[in-house]
């Protein structure tokens, strides 16, 4: 294999890496502020998807607005999920059994809703930019993964900002730290993880709509996707937004190049072992590396 | 746990509670005289082999309180196990204890990374397992990949023997429940439901503990696979390892009561025999509906059936007597 061709798969894997960290991260804000993992997020990964489409082929928008327009939408939505399922669970600073069933519960009515609603034949969104590359020198860029590179790339620039600047970001990252000292210093815990709720699936929706742009999809889009996200997850260590970033280079990087040892059918497999392997080796996620480095310090 | 025991009054009820199951098992294994068609023995068969797998289920889920999506794995493996060696020539007993074999080393696979770790790492690990057994199953060349395997049969098929094949497991399987339920083990693994780590102050070690109940759950589950295999005597990957199967898994003892002996094998009964009627009138819903039932139990009933009839039963006595 030559340079050119290595270099190339590493673009494709950091071009994938960029959508990965924008559908994990709605996972990452979920599990952090109120340490449940939302199983729903395939169905809302879906559901994102379908949204986009709807737009595309209804009202002619361009799946970049449509893309735009899923975070309100699917903040709302996502609102009153925790509004009026979520919040009715015992919480706890451990995923519960409750929490779990009801998530997947939730998941199950969606990927089925989807069915009833769409049926089970596959869609794809077409527009003249899908098929298009961008050549430079020996290095062709696909256009459309480009464009959702970019898109994933302003969402979570987006996102850090407000977790930084804003107070509603400051009351995430302090229950994401200690839920009980966030309390003490006057985080109001019910509206911050409406709220939290809300931005994960909005996240959940725009990057649905995003992965939507690449890959044709039907009600079952969601689990494949959902295995990678936990994959991300994990590697990251579950709560930490820079280990998804490392999270989801390492699954890209490790999915694009197994693609010359093994069949793409493998796909899933491969991300399990990646899973089984981080367990393993790095049990509190890349997060787990430098938070060590730091109390060493 | 429960009132049950504190007024005169329970006698009776408890006495009911040692004797209908001997005589459901008296009745079941009476069933030949009945003479039933083919296809309600078919659906007593199935609805047993739900029985066993839903009281696996329960005891890691339901005692130990480790949420797996991952049990069609087990009862996958153990089918293609089945399958596979009864070809090779096995005999159908030792078959099943190579399919509960094969579970317990996957039980293994997915428990020893992550029991050690605190967190949501199990459950997220069965969701990831399954996917992947899943696909590797589908392109697995040597047990025909997505188009199935199927069980070269040398005998003449009679349906009472896998009948009967179905009775014995659940009812090992219920006597196994019942054995843990009152066993220092069970008190450990609802221990470490509880509190894990007041169960671990306690002298109880929680790994060990959740590996055990994990591959106990598992070997269960594996033989259901293959009593099942050698019924069908063709399986494939869309059908033994489907998303459907591992729902299935996990809603009936949720059904019936998690956390009971009698709760699962109630749910399993009771989804065994709605099972038949949603699928063949609702092909597209039936998840659908399943999904709904999950979120409504989850939120307003979390025991169950049993739970159900905890309350209602003293007040229908309370009534009757006052």
């Amino acid at each position: 294999m030559s340079a050119v061709d290595l270099l190339n798969l590493l673009i494709a894997a950091l071009l994938q890496a960029g959508v990965y960290a924008a559908m994990s991260v709605g996972m990452t804000i979920i599990y952090g502020v109120m340490k449940i993992v939302n199983l729903a997020h395939a169905g809302f990964l879906m559901l994102g998807a379908y949204f986009v489409y709807e737009l595309y082929a209804r009202f002619h928008i361009d799946p970049l607005l449509g893309v735009l327009l899923a975070f309100p939408v699917f903040f709302l939505i996502g609102m009153s999920v925790h509004w009026v399922l979520v919040r009715r669970i015992p919480t706890s600073d451990q995923p519960t059994l409750t929490s779990l069933l009801l998530l997947f519960g939730l998941w199950l009515v969606l990927q089925n809703l989807g069915y009833v609603v769409w049926g089970n034949s596959d869609r794809a969104i077409l527009t003249p930019r899908t098929l298009d590359v961008l050549q430079i020198g020996p290095i062709s860029f696909p256009t459309v993964r480009l464009v959702v590179f970019g898109a994933a790339l302003t969402s979570l620039g987006s996102l850090e900002f407000v977790l930084h600047k804003t107070w509603f970001g400051r009351a995430v990252r302090a229950l994401m730290q200690n839920s009980d000292a966030g309390r003490i210093v006057g985080v109001n815990v019910e509206r911050t993880a409406r709220v939290a709720f809300g931005v994960g699936i909005a996240f959940a929706g725009a990057a649905g709509g995003l992965l939507a742009m690449i890959y044709s999809f039907s009600p079952d889009f969601g689990g494949p996707f959902l295995l990678r996200s936990f994959v991300v997850i994990v590697m990251g260590g579950l709560e930490s937004f820079a280990g998804v970033a490392v999270g989801s280079v390492i699954l890209a990087v490790v999915e694009t190049f197994c693609i010359l040892v093994l069949p793409a059918n493998y796909q899933p497999a491969i991300a399990f072992s990646l899973l089984v392997l981080a367990l393993i080796v790095l049990p509190e996620g890349v997060a787990g590396l430098w938070n060590k480095r730091r109390r060493w310090a | 746990m429960n009132g049950a025991g504190k007024s005169g009054a329970s006698a009776r009820p408890r006495f009911a509670f040692a004797v209908a199951p001997l005589l459901l098992l008296a009745v079941l294994a009476a069933l030949p005289a009945f003479s039933l068609g083919p296809n309600t023995v078919r659906l007593l068969f199935v609805t047993l082999v739900w029985v066993t797998i839903s009281i696996a289920w329960n005891i890691l889920g339901g005692f130990g309180g480790q949420v797996s999506f991952g049990f069609a794995v087990f009862y996958g493996l153990g089918a293609y196990t089945a399958a596979l060696s009864v070809n090779s020539g096995v005999n159908s007993i030792l078959s099943l204890l190579l399919a509960a074999s094969v579970a317990v080393l996957a039980s293994m696979l997915v428990g020893l990374p992550t029991f050690r770790l605190r967190g949501p790492y199990f459950a997220i690990a069965t969701i990831g397992v399954s996917e992947a057994v899943r696909v590797v199953m589908t392109n697995v060349s040597m047990t025909g990949g997505a188009s199935g395997y199927r069980i070269i049969e040398t005998r003449p098929f009679h349906q009472l023997e896998h009948f009967y094949a179905a009775l014995a497991l659940a009812v090992v399987a219920v006597a196994v429940s019942m054995q843990v339920r009152h066993s220092k083990f069970g008190l450990a693994l609802i221990a470490i439901r509880e509190d894990e780590e007041a169960a671990s102050d306690l002298g109880v070690n929680p790994y060990r503990t959740k590996l055990l109940a994990h591959a106990l759950a598992a070997a269960l589950t594996g033989a259901a696979g293959g009593v099942f295999a050698q019924y069908a005597a063709f399986i494939h990957p869309q059908g033994v390892f489907a998303f459907g199967i591992g729902v299935a898994i996990l809603l009936m003892p949720i059904i019936g009561g998690i956390g009971t002996v009698w709760g699962p094998v109630i749910g399993a009964v009771v989804y065994g025999l709605i099972q038949e009627e949603l699928i063949a009138s609702f092909p597209q819903l039936h998840l659908l509906i399943y999904g709904s039932l999950l979120i409504l139990i989850v939120l307003f009933e979390p025991a169950g059936i049993v739970g159900i009839a905890r309350q209602i039963v003293p007040r229908l006595r309370a009534r009757m007597e006052g």
